[in-house]
């Protein structure tokens, strides 16, 4: 097995858990956040987010950045950002082939 | 029908559909036909639409794809494997291409689905990313 196929088994499993995408759906929103601040959003303890988060991390999913005293989490920008560009701009590229595709029909008919 | 097939085997997939005001006939020509293809689809078309014919489409910016055609049932459906570079049946960064042609009373519904074919790191990082975007659905 490749090391790019061993990590994206690892993000599957990592995000195979609801509670770990929910994790991932707060920090996407947030931005960046305490596992302080992710316990108070989620109905289990402490201890869990951080076991959580852990997993996240160890996927690449999640980096941590220690500020002060705390440590705060944020999504890393590889996998996901990457699926989304290409999402994004495979989608754009066939909303704009079918509507020159409707226009030449247009002109044809 | 529920987006990025959240539930099915096949998350990962980009799919878009049009209502095109032609009888499937025309549309089919326009999607198949080499001459036609250069029209609206790219600048240089080469294609040779039969099950595992060859395809080569150019653009005027430069950009190349090669493509294997997969399935063709006439007026119906018309799939293929598509890459930048190499045979795309078996490069990375491949992506299966399915357009299917449904008759309706005001013409043509054309549904595109584009998928990374199976082995590419970021297909599994999409599917993984779809998954989460179908929590709860």
């Amino acid at each position: 097995m490749s090391a790019r196929s061993d990590s994206a088994g690892q993000v599957f499993s990592a995000l195979a858990d609801p509670q770990r995408r929910v994790v991932v759906e707060l920090l996407a929103a947030r931005g960046s956040a305490t596992g302080t601040e992710l316990a108070a959003e989620l109905p289990v303890t402490r201890q869990a987010v951080a076991k959580h988060l852990g997993a996240l991390a160890r996927a690449g999913l999640v980096e941590s950045a220690r500020a002060g005293r705390e440590t705060r989490y944020r999504l890393t920008p590889g996998p996901l950002a990457e699926a989304l560009d290409w999402m994004v701009s495979v989608g754009a590229e066939w909303d704009e082939r079918l509507a020159r595709l409707r226009g030449y029909l247009k002109a044809e008919g | 029908m529920q987006p990025f097939g959240c539930g099915s085997e096949e998350h990962v997939r980009v799919v878009r559909e049009i209502e095109l005001p032609s009888p499937p006939d025309e549309v089919w020509q326009a999607l198949t036909d080499p001459e036609r293809l250069e029209e609206w689809f790219a600048t240089e078309v080469e294609l040779d639409a039969e099950p595992g014919g060859r395809g080569v489409f150019r653009w005027s910016n430069g950009e190349e794809r090669h493509a294997v055609v997969e399935e063709v049932v006439p007026e119906r459906r018309f799939a293929f494997v598509w890459g930048e570079e190499g045979d795309p049946s078996s490069a990375e960064g491949s992506r299966r291409v399915s357009i299917e042609l449904e008759e309706i009373d005001a013409g043509t519904r054309v549904t595109v689905t584009e998928a990374p074919t199976a082995g590419w790191g970021t297909a599994l990082a999409l599917h993984a990313l779809l998954q989460s975007a179908c929590v709860g659905a």
